[in-house]
């Protein structure tokens, strides 16, 4: 029997997010280089769109050695005209991976900008290059920045910075990176160009590394409204959540340094003379209205130390343990821990659990949780078997889980708040459509908002058929949150409902020229896998997928009858035209007349009484 | 007398084809009028559909009941089946005026000199058949006939009418393989004959076997060869020799349940054609192979198939199985459920057949 060392290393989120770069789209270079272009876009259009910017957006690849085969070197840049970065948040913005506790919800294409930075981490390990940031907030100085990420301390390495005057505001990223364009050009075309579909208002321009250019100009003039944004909905919770909640929710105990006695001197009035510890007391007492929140902690641990300032900078708390009413402090001076006893009777005793159990169980709710009112609150803490005035400090892990659990169950809470959500609306989208595909007809909704376990969507829906549409449809053009969903589509919720449809029902038949757009908008797509390219079947996003695709099918069904009619009524003019002198040639023999019957006028009939039936 | 007789025949066929011509232009006049007067033209067409098909007790045959379907050419999807139907008169017409005549095939390929496109022999076959119900009468009489597979042998004179050959006589014992019945047949004088009888069987073997043992002449007798289910012309023929030279027609079929339909059609028509009544002998005698005579007989046999036994129950419902020979004969089928082809006398030797069972038979069929 060996005994198994193990060593337990401790790892920043870079290496982390380096160690696990698949996961995030960095798989090999043909993905990489397709994702690295996703994420660039996608935040200068969020940048813009959180500003109601209309959005200008230049992406360009270009080859390192224009000769060499794929895989290769690509120079990726992205240029936009959005809000820009302040420069003291640009090393920061680019050269860490951050982890966030953002609770607030909106909807937006990426989340935390993520992304961006995993894919300036791609770069630098495949080529062992600086990522090049140029920002401008206010369109007259711009920070030029090159960048390198310390992976290990997840710190930015700024090689060299300098300002410059510019005329233009935005922001520039271009990083290098391993990429295979000959694999990625097609998707990343598509990509550019269903994007530029879903964002009407924006303009597009992509310089590919081959000398071609695809430029996509705004075709509307009105920007859709920005989210905004809110707090989450109590059935999108989990018990992770709620803990990093409560977190955010406490006060926490400060930490009685130095800086901190001075403080409380000052507030006291005390800075300069020296008083006993029931002068203090009775000092605070005097001025307990004035006092901020930490002076008042530290006041009354004080009053439970029963210390002044000289012996309170000999000590360091340890432990505020509430169920038992022990105060544990470490005193420098013996080199021991100590305790006192708490009396719960004491009008301090409050404030200090106050403040290290946090809030009560309804503040909580209603602060912290969209939609839930007082008396929810209060409905709510009896329907899970909790005192409404229970502190969520002194929750305990069983009953956290609890917590949770009833959240997601009790339902009588307002479904989620779909303010948050920014749909395209439909008339920008019919624009676009009808810009994009020319069609004989088009059709478009928006379905009002719903919500599945706890996170708002809205599905918006176009419908085009005829004109410049290629035949064989229907051709399904899937997005979520403003992002075109490329791949995978096998898998998807919409293709699923769209195949589900009888199309001979509302008289599309054969190889129809037919196009199908779906926006699906929430706060949180439910993706089936990391690629974010299959939405999963939730029931509720079905069920409006369908209700929409069923409303727009029946639009098509009318246009189709009408179209069909047309051309029956052609048909039939020519079927006389072909068959009418044939009858006069045999009818003229089998008479024995030489002469044809005058039939013409029947035929000038028949059509005007066809155009009449239309 | 004879002359007098041959002449009045003559006078009958020239009438018969002055009728079909008459008619013919009749419905043209009407379509020529209607186009010139702006109207759609259209015709009424007796409805052959399963409920419009009716027995008729009198005439001992299926016939069409009243209603009628009609066709017209304001109809975009009537307007081409109207056309090929105005082309298939216009064509019979010629067919008729010029005395020329013309195989169902014939008249598919014709058909496309005339831009009038059928879909296949079928399309145009059902448009013959249209034009039938229209004019009431037989496409033999515009000139259409069937690819012929029927023969005929037996002392009987004929004098042919069709162009090129009008006068001349023939005497149908000439030629020991038969003579084709086609349409110089079907329309010809039947002069006349030393027969007595008309024997009509099933299958080309057989009947070459009754020319070998010369049954025409031991039973002074007609030989026909229906080939299977009697064509029309056949049938058409059969008639006339029942009729115009009063001869009786006995059937001898394979014993089965195809046989005895055979022989039913021949006598009552099929329900394809209730929309015509010239082609029916119902004094036509179903006189064998019974199934009363496998057993009889000591026939081999084989055991009925399937579809066998199907058409069995079909023909149970039918309202001519109902009574007689028909009837009983069908039910023995059924319980035996075996049957017994022609060809099943030869285990008694090659010439039973006409030396031990058809003499019984033709006996039998006297008192039938």
């Amino acid at each position: 029997m060996s005994s198994i060392k193990e060593k337990f290393n401790q790892i920043s989120p870079s290496e982390f997010f380096y160690r696990n770069r698949d996961l995030a789209g960095f798989s090999n270079p043909t993905r990489s280089l397709y994702t690295a272009v996703r994420e660039f876009v996608e935040n200068s259009l969020d940048a813009c769109d959180q500003k109601g910017i209309f959005p200008d957006v230049h992406l360009s690849i270009k080859a390192v050695d224009p000769d060499a085969p794929d895989p290769k070197p690509y120079i990726l840049t992205v240029k936009d005209n959005g809000p820009g970065i302040e420069s003291k948040h640009v090393p920061l913005a680019f050269g860490t991976v951050l982890y966030g506790s953002k609770f607030g919800l909106k909807q937006a294409r990426g989340m935390f900008g993520l992304g961006a930075t995993m894919a300036i981490l791609y770069g630098q390990i495949t080529t062992n290059k600086p990522v090049y940031v140029k920002s401008s907030t206010d369109g007259k100085i711009q920070d030029e920045f090159e960048l390198l990420l310390d992976i290990q301390k997840n710190k930015p390495v700024i090689l060299k910075h300098n300002t410059k005057e510019v005329t233009k505001r935005g922001l520039s990223v271009s990083i290098c990176l391993e990429g295979d364009y000959a694999k990625a050009g097609s998707k990343i075309k598509d990509y550019v160009y269903e994007t530029s579909l879903i964002t009407p208002y924006a303009t597009i321009t992509f310089d590919d590394p081959k000398g071609e250019k695809f430029h996509y100009s705004k075709i509307v003039n009105d920007m859709p409204p920005a989210p905004t944004i809110i707090r989450p909905h109590a059935h999108g919770i989990d018990v992770e959540t709620i803990r990093r909640m409560m977190v955010e929710s406490q006060f926490e105990i400060p930490n009685i340094d130095d800086a901190m006695v001075e403080k409380v001197r000052k507030d006291l009035g005390l800075a300069k003379n020296n008083l006993a510890f029931t002068g203090i007391m009775d000092k605070a007492k005097k001025r307990w209205k004035t006092l901020s929140k930490p002076v008042r902690v530290v006041i009354a641990l004080m009053s439970f130390l029963k210390m002044d300032f000289d012996k309170l900078n000999k000590i360091r708390i340890e432990d505020i343990d509430v169920p038992n009413k022990k105060l544990y402090y470490w005193d420098f001076g013996d080199s021991q821990s100590k305790s006192v006893d708490m009396d719960p009777e004491s009008q301090y005793y409050k404030q200090l659990t106050g403040t290290v159990q946090g809030e009560t169980l309804t503040t909580f709710l209603t602060k912290r949780f969209q939609r839930i009112g007082p008396s929810t609150a209060v409905k709510f803490a009896e329907f899970a078997g909790f005192k409404p005035e229970k502190r969520m400090g002194s929750m305990t892990n069983e009953e956290l889980v609890k917590l949770s659990d009833s959240l997601q169950k009790f339902e009588d809470f307002l479904s989620p708040d779909p303010s948050c959500l920014a749909p395209l609306g439909e008339e920008p989208l019919e624009k676009g459509i009808k810009k994009f595909f020319k069609p004989d007809f088009c059709a478009v909704i928006q379905r009002p908002a719903s919500a599945y376990s706890g996170f708002p969507f809205i599905v918006e829906m176009g419908i085009a058929y005829g004109g410049e549409i290629r035949p064989g449809g229907p051709h399904v053009y899937r997005y979520a949150n403003r992002i075109p969903l490329l791949y995978d589509e096998g898998s998807d919720v919409v293709l699923k409902v769209v195949n589900d449809t009888d199309w001979s029902r509302y008289k599309v038949k054969g190889d129809p020229p037919f196009v199908i757009v779906t926006h699906i908008c929430s706060t949180r797509i439910p993706y089936k896998t990391v690629g974010k390219e299959n939405v999963a079947d939730r029931q509720e996003i079905e069920r409006e997928l369908r209700l929409g695709l069923q409303f727009l099918s029946r639009k098509l069904a009318a246009y189709m009858s009408k179209r069909g009619q047309a051309e029956m009524a052609k048909k039939r003019a020519n079927l006389y035209a072909k068959y009418l002198p044939l009858i006069a040639q045999f009818c003229t023999e089998l008479a024995g007349k030489t002469k044809e019957p005058n039939y013409k006028k029947l035929l000038e009939e028949e059509i005007i009484v066809d155009d009449k039936q239309i | 007398m004879t002359t007098n007789k041959s002449k009045d025949r003559k006078q009958k066929a020239i009438e018969k084809q002055q009728n079909i011509i008459d008619a013919l232009k009749d419905h043209g006049a009407k379509v020529y009028g209607d186009l010139d007067n702006g109207q759609f033209p259209k015709f009424s067409i007796p409805s052959r559909s399963v409920s419009n098909i009716v027995y008729d007790k009198k005439l001992r045959q299926y016939i069409l009941g009243n209603s009628a379907a009609l066709r017209s050419s304001r109809n975009s999807s009537q307007l081409r089946s109207f056309t090929q139907l105005m082309w298939l008169a216009f064509f019979a017409n010629r067919l008729t005026q010029e005395k020329k005549s013309s195989t169902l095939r014939d008249v598919y390929y014709s058909s496309q000199a005339f831009a009038i496109e059928f879909e296949d022999q079928s399309e145009s076959d059902n448009i013959i058949v249209d034009l039938e119900a229209v004019l009431s009468k037989p496409r033999e009489d515009f000139h259409i006939f069937p690819e012929e597979r029927s023969s005929i042998f037996g002392d009987l004179n004929i004098e042919y009418t069709i162009p090129g050959y009008e006068g001349k006589r023939m005497n149908l014992s000439n030629h020991p393989d038969g003579y084709a019945i086609g349409p110089s047949l079907t329309t010809a004088e039947l002069v006349d004959t030393s027969a007595e009888i008309v024997i009509a069987i099933e299958k080309g073997g057989l009947f070459t076997r009754f020319v070998e043992e010369q049954v025409d002449k031991k039973f002074k007798s007609i030989i026909i060869n229906t080939g299977g289910q009697a064509p029309r012309s056949t049938r058409t023929l059969l008639k006339r020799l029942h009729d115009e030279m009063g001869l009786p027609v006995i059937v001898l079929t394979d014993g089965d349940v195809y046989g005895e339909h055979i022989a039913m059609v021949i006598k009552s028509g099929s329900a394809n054609a209730a929309h015509l009544r010239e082609l029916t002998v119902p004094d036509a005698k179903w006189v064998g192979v019974w199934a009363t005579d496998i057993e009889k007989f000591k026939l081999p046999t084989i055991p009925m198939t399937e579809s066998d036994i199907k058409r069995c129950y079909d023909l149970q419902s039918d309202p001519r199985y109902q009574e007689g020979i028909w009837k009983k004969e069908l039910d023995v089928f059924l319980k035996i459920k075996r049957k017994a082809e022609l060809e099943a006398f030869s285990k008694y030797g090659l010439t039973n057949i006409t030396d031990k069972y058809l003499p019984q038979k033709l006996e039998l069929a006297k008192s039938l």
